[in-house]
Order: structure tokens, then C-alpha cells, then sequence
């Protein structure tokens, strides 16, 4: 029997993993779907309670995130792009201009 | 229908040669200028003899609602006069003349749409001038004239010079509009109203009711507008942009400075004729300034060897007679000047155009010489209109200029001096006219051998409209012939334009000289002294320069070299101005721009963002710019309060 408890296991799992991809990857693309790995790991804890409590709300909210995780990806995407014609290069070892 | 037609035709044409046609070839363009122009003549023709039929009553052409904003409305609405009438007859007719005539002038233009673009933007905004029943869409088609103006002034902008004409055209035109704008505030404050009907009405009800405050506003008003009407009409002194606006091309000198445009001042201060009479103090200063303007520019035009100059200042000069008559309160005669000086300076200009034409684009008088023999037609019709304009006995010329000299001598001892000035501006007009004839149709011909090579009679497309504006310039007059000389009809003109005068009754009293009888023989002995000086200067003019520049003519030149340096100087008004206003004005200019904008204003701002670059600085060296260190940060940032918000 799954209980509530393997539901967040996985999603803290999948939300570590985002996490670390957005912190220690170097390719931009890849960072992009790290976030998107820890987006998905919410919705599937709203997903989640929303089972256990007997109540829509919370798939409700999951629509709205992946509507604006979609319109993220399209912002985040077409950022890449400009950023690799004016550089050259997505790698984030090089995007250092927000040195102080 | 057809009225509206009217207006809306020249729009039409601009737009489709401004915007659609702008690949077409010249004679499109040309085609389609004039026939938006001639089928507005036609709807025009159409729409006056109905009005006419109908009994000539001023009637009210509602528009369309435009502002209102509490008690103050201002519709286009749009007023069908006697006034009105006969300026759309004239506008819309010799407009017509100018655009067929325009096609064969910019013959050599690569692409002319543009020109015509502007010409018929240009007809549709002085109808919206001369059709609008308030001052504020009588305002809106004043400044879009004035917009056409600077346009085609500066038409051939790639010279420095051109450009920097129509820019003083519109800036001089700028002052005067404040008088304008200022004219129509006072307006409304005093009257709560700009509609001309209204404004009519109720002056003329309202009788003796008008107390003396308003009274004394309505002084102010008409200075106003007296002031716009400076600056439109080329007054003194504001009249320097009327010369230089000739660096435009000669169409546009005859049809904007010549024949419509210029007159705007002159309509407008008829249309409001109410209030005008109402302020003899203004009217004064009207008469005043007129007959100094008639009297000031024709001295100039005596010594100018450019042709568009010479007719440039003559323009002014013949617009001081207008403005004169106006401030007499004769608005009869000075209407009628315009009428005939429509017709004889627009066919004066075009008859220079084509000679401009044949001398491959020379205008200097003394490279001409001759040309009667290369363009007989031309010379022809530049005779009819030279006699016209100074005044020969049987020109139209002649009739209307000698109707405000005898109107000026009968207002008054008061008026005698101002009598004096314009019979003075008449025979420099009869001297300088002719000078101008001689100097360019007879004599020897002084252009060089390339240029004599190419002399030839310009085409019927040219020629054809200058002999009906010749046929105008000839018979116009007869339209109102004085009482004392014989002829079956008297006084068409003053009959027809009186319904648009109105003496309000508490001014009747002032103006009764108008009316007055006055013996025939003193009508005559002011006629026979204009005549005889005209005689006298057209006799001396063709004895100096009948063969060219004769040895007296130098001769007198060396002799009052320091009168003759003066004139040709144009009275170093150009320089006064540069010297009093233009240059002060500049260095207030570069003051505020470069120590009140760059050093004040832009040294706060800069000085303000370098402290706050510099304070950050001191604190940002911890900054690498990484984009993982950042994200690392942030996460314990958010770990630790959490942290905090949740034990």
C-alpha cells in the first residue's frame, strides 16, 4: 500500500535533485529543467493532499502552476537564446556580469 | 453634397498623392492634383450660383460636433456668405489655374507628388480658413496653411537656404499666432462664444446694451486678431518671412504668397468687421500700420534685381493697401483688392515662373533683357498684368487701388498723411513694375550665349491658364466702378459684400463718412493724381531701363549711393532682427542649455547615481557574479528562515 508518506519521499527527492541541478549544473538548459524538476515536485505534493484530504483545491492550483511553469519555460528558453547569440556560449561560468 | 465635395476633394487628392500614389508618374500626379482641384471648381461654381439664386443669405453648415466642454462649443460648422462665396469662387478658381500651370513649372522634377500632395493639402486647409463659422476651425485651417507654407517653402530642402526660409516663415507666423490665440481667449471670456454668426447676432441685438467694459475688451480683441492678421498678411513688422518664402517654387509663390494665403488676415479681419468697427482705436492702428507697410515695401521692391523678390515686396506692399483699406472700415474696397490682386499677382508670378523656366532657373533681372521677342505670349500677358497693377485707367488695378486711395483721403484730415503714403507707395508700384517689364522683356538681352541658345515660348499648359488669369486681371475691376465715371453699372461689388457689413448702431455715429456725398470733382482730382504720378514713374522707368540699364540710371545709382545701398539692404531689417532678437535669444539658448540643462539639471542626476555607484562600490566587492554562488546564497538565505519562522 502507498501511503502519503512514499508520495513526499519522492517529491523531496525530485525537489533535491532540481535543487542541486539549479545549483551546481553549468549548461543554462539544463539549470531551466532542474526548475522545472522542482516545480513538478510541488504539484505532485499538491497532488498528493489534495488525494488525502478529499479535496480539489489542490489540483486546481497544479493547473496554475504548470501554466506559468509553461510561460517560464517560454521566457527562460527565448533568454537563452539571446543570451547564446549575443555570447556565444550558455555555459553560467561565463555570465558573470553581475559582478559587482 | 456638392458643398462638401468641395472641401473634401482637395483632401482627397492630397491623400491619394501623398500616400497612394507615390510611385505614379509626374503627369499622374498632375492629373490627379488638378482634376481634385477643377472638380472642386466646378462643385464650387455650382454651389455659389444655388447660394446666389437663393438670394445670397448667410446660411450655417452644420458639421460635425467637436469640442464642448460646459458653456463652450465649437462644431465644424461651416458659413456660406457673400464673403465666403466669392473666396471659395477664388481659391478653388485660380487655385485650379496654378495646379494645371504647376505641371508644366516642375516639368524637370524628378517626382512630383509630393508638390502636389501639399498644393491640394494646402487648398483644403484655406477652405477650412474661409469656410469655418468659429474662430477655432477658422484657427485649425490657419495653421494648417500655414504648416502647407512652410512645406513648400522649403520644398527643395537639399539647399540649407530653403529650409531655413521655411523655417522663418513658420516662426515669424508663430508670433502672430499667439495674437491670434490670445484674440480668441479674450473673444470667448467676453462673449461666450466664437461662432461669427453668433458673435453677429448678438452684437448687433445687443445694441447700446454693451457696457463699456465690454467695450473696452472688444479694443483688445481686435488688436489680437489685428496681430495674427500682421503676421498671416506680412504686415509691418512682421512681413520680413514674405520675401524669403520666395525660395519655394513659383506655383507656390503665386497661389500661398500671392493670391490666398497672405490674404487670410485681410478675410478674417472682414469676417469680424462688427468688432472692428467697434474699436476706432484699433482701426487706426490698422490704417496705420497698412498704408506704412504699402509705403515701406514698394521703396524696396524700387532697387531688387531679383524678379520673385521684386514681385515678393510688391505683394507686401499691395497687402498694406488692403490692410489700409480695412483699418478705413472700407472692407468693400479692401476686399476688392484682393479680389484683383488675386488675379494680377498670380499672373505675375506665373509670368515670372515661365521666364524663371526659359532662363533655365535664373531670376536675376540682370541677366534678362529681351525676351519679348523669345516669348511673345508670356509678354503679353505680363503686360495686361503689369497695367493692372499699377493702376492704368481701365485695369482692375485701377479701380480697386484708387477706391482705398479716396477712401483714405475722404475719412478725415486725420487720413490725409495716410492718403499721401499709399499715393507715394503707388507711383514706386508704377516705377518698379515697370523697371521690372522693361528690365525683362525689352532692351537687349544680357544672358549669356548658352542660355539665349534655349530661350523659347513655354508650353500651352503654362501659357494657357496666364491668359485667363489675364482676361481676369483686365476685367475684374469692372465689377465695381465708381460712381462718377460713366459706365451702365456702378458699384456691383459694394452692393453684393454689403450684407457681410455690419456698422454696430453705437458706432454709426463714427463711421458716417463712409456714406457720405462727396463732390465729383474732388473724386477726380484724387483719381488724376494717382494716374498722373503712375504716368509719371512708368515714363521715368522705361527712360531709365527701356534699353537696359541706361548710363542715368548707374549714374543716379553712384549719386545717392547711400539711399540706393539702404534699399537694396531692404532698411537692414533682416539684421536688426538678428542683431535684436535672433541672436540674443540664441545665447539664452545656449545658456539654458548648457549650464542650466548639462551643467545644472544633468550634473545633479549624474553627480546623484555616481554617489550611490560609489557608496555600492564600497560594499560590492563581495560580488563574484556567479550565477551558482548567487543561487547558493540564496537558498540558505531561505533555508535559515525558514528555519527561524518555523522552530
Amino acid at each position: 500500500m502507498i501511503s502519503i508518506n512514499h508520495y513526499l519521499a519522492l517529491a523531496t527527492v525530485m525537489f533535491l535533485c532540481g535543487t542541486l541541478g539549479v545549483l551546481f549544473r553549468r549548461n543554462l538548459l539544463l539549470v531551466l529543467m532542474s526548475v522545472e524538476l522542482m516545480l513538478n515536485a510541488v504539484n505532485l505534493v499538491f497532488v498528493a493532499g489534495s488525494r488525502l484530504v478529499n479535496n480539489l483545491d489542490g489540483q486546481v492550483m497544479v493547473f496554475f502552476i504548470i501554466t506559468v511553469a509553461a510561460c517560464e519555460a517560454g521566457v527562460g528558453l527565448a533568454m537563452v537564446i539571446a543570451l547564446y547569440r549575443r555570447y556565444g556560449t550558455v555555459e553560467t561560468s561565463f555570465l558573470r556580469m553581475l559582478r559587482g | 453634397m456638392l458643398f462638401w465635395l468641395i472641401l473634401f476633394l482637395p483632401l482627397f487628392g492630397a491623400v491619394l498623392n501623398g500616400l497612394v500614389l507615390r510611385r505614379a508618374s509626374k503627369t499622374v500626379s498632375h492629373v490627379v492634383g488638378s482634376a481634385a482641384l477643377v472638380g472642386a471648381f466646378i462643385c464650387a461654381l455650382l454651389t455659389y450660383l444655388d447660394f446666389m439664386r437663393s438670394g445670397g443669405h448667410a446660411q450655417v453648415i452644420p458639421g460635425m460636433e467637436w469640442i464642448e466642454a460646459g458653456s463652450f462649443k465649437a462644431p465644424f460648422n461651416y458659413i456660406l456668405d457673400r464673403l465666403s462665396g466669392m473666396m471659395l469662387l477664388i481659391i478653388t478658381g485660380i487655385g485650379s489655374l496654378i495646379h494645371i500651370y504647376a505641371g508644366g513649372y516642375m516639368h524637370e522634377e524628378k517626382n512630383t507628388y509630393r508638390f502636389f500632395a501639399y498644393l491640394n493639402l494646402f487648398v483644403f486647409m484655406m477652405l477650412q480658413l474661409v469656410m469655418g463659422d468659429n474662430l477655432l476651425v477658422m484657427f485649425i485651417g490657419w495653421e494648417g496653411v500655414g504648416l502647407c507654407s512652410y512645406l513648400l517653402i522649403g520644398y527643395w530642402y537639399e539647399s540649407d537656404d530653403n529650409a531655413a526660409a521655411g523655417m522663418k516663415a513658420f516662426l515669424v507666423n508663430r508670433i502672430g499666432d499667439i495674437g491670434f490665440l490670445l484674440g480668441i481667449f479674450l473673444t470667448f471670456q467676453t462673449f461666450h462664444t466664437v461662432s461669427f454668426s453668433q458673435l453677429k447676432e448678438l452684437i448687433l441685438t445687443a445694441g447700446a446694451s454693451l457696457n463699456g467694459e465690454q467695450i473696452h475688451a472688444i479694443g483688445w480683441i481686435t488688436l489680437a486678431l489685428f496681430v495674427g492678421a500682421c503676421g498671416k498678411s506680412a504686415q509691418l513688422p512682421l512681413y520680413v518671412w514674405l520675401p524669403d518664402a520666395m525660395a519655394g517654387p513659383t506655383p507656390v509663390s503665386a497661389l500661398i504668397h500671392a493670391a490666398t494665403m497672405v490674404t487670410a488676415g485681410v478675410y478674417m479681419m472682414t469676417r469680424v468687421n462688427f468688432l472692428f468697427y467697434l474699436a476706432p482705436t484699433t482701426q487706426m492702428i490698422v490704417a496705420s500700420v497698412g498704408a506704412a507697410t504699402a509705403l515701406f515695401a514698394a521703396t524696396i521692391a524700387l532697387v531688387q534685381y531679383d524678379i520673385k523678390k521684386v514681385l515678393a515686396y510688391s505683394t507686401v506692399s499691395q497687402l498694406g493697401y488692403m490692410v489700409l483699406g480695412c483699418g478705413l472700415g472700407a472692407y468693400t474696397a479692401g476686399v476688392f483688392h484682393l479680389f484683383t490682386h488675386a488675379c494680377f499677382k498670380a499672373l505675375l508670378f506665373l509670368g515670372a515662373g515661365s521666364v524663371i523656366t526659359a532662363m533655365h532657373h535664373k531670376q536675376d533681372m540682370r541677366e534678362m533683357g529681351g525676351l519679348r521677342k523669345y516669348m511673345p505670349v508670356t509678354h503679353l500677358v505680363m503686360l495686361i498684368g503689369v497695367l493692372a497693377i499699377i493702376g492704368f485707367p481701365g485695369f482692375s488695378g485701377f479701380f480697386s487701388k484708387d477706391e482705398i486711395l479716396w477712401k483714405a483721403w475722404t475719412a478725415g484730415d486725420r487720413f490725409h498723411i495716410l492718403w499721401g503714403m499709399g499715393t507715394i507707395a503707388a507711383v514706386c508700384t508704377a516705377f518698379y513694375m515697370v523697371r521690372l517689364l522693361m528690365l525683362t522683356f525689352y532692351g537687349p538681352n544680357r544672358s549669356d550665349h548658352h542660355t539665349r541658345e534655349h530661350l523659347h515660348e513655354t508650353s500651352v499648359v503654362m501659357w494657357g491658364p496666364l491668359v485667363v488669369l489675364a482676361l481676369l486681371s483686365f476685367g475684374g475691376g469692372y465689377l465695381n466702378v465708381p460712381h462718377v465715371i460713366p459706365f451702365p453699372e456702378h458699384g456691383l461689388f459694394e452692393e453684393y459684400l454689403a450684407p457681410v457689413l455690419a456698422i454696430p448702431a453705437q458706432a454709426a455715429e463714427h463711421w458716417e463718412h463712409l456714406h457720405a456725398e462727396h463732390e465729383a470733382g474732388e473724386e477726380w482730382a484724387v483719381m488724376a493724381v494717382s494716374v498722373l504720378g503712375m504716368l509719371l514713374a512708368s515714363f521715368s522707368a522705361i527712360l531709365l531701363y527701356g534699353r537696359g540699364f541706361s548710363p542715368l540710371s548707374t549714374a543716379l545709382a553712384t549719386r545717392f549711393q547711400g539711399i540706393h545701398r539702404t534699399l537694396s539692404n531692404k532698411y537692414y531689417v533682416d539684421e536688426f532682427y538678428a542683431s535684436a532678437v535672433v541672436l540674443p535669444l540664441k545665447d539664452m539658448s545656449y545658456f539654458l542649455w548648457k549650464i542650466v540643462d548639462v551643467a545644472i539639471i544633468d550634473g545633479i542626476v549624474n553627480g546623484v547615481s555616481q554617489a550611490c555607484m560609489l557608496v555600492s562600490g564600497l560594499t560590492s566587492f563581495r560580488m563574484s557574479g556567479s550565477l551558482h554562488r548567487h543561487g547558493m546564497v540564496m537558498l540558505v538565505g531561505i533555508l535559515c528562515m525558514l528555519t527561524v519562522l518555523l522552530f
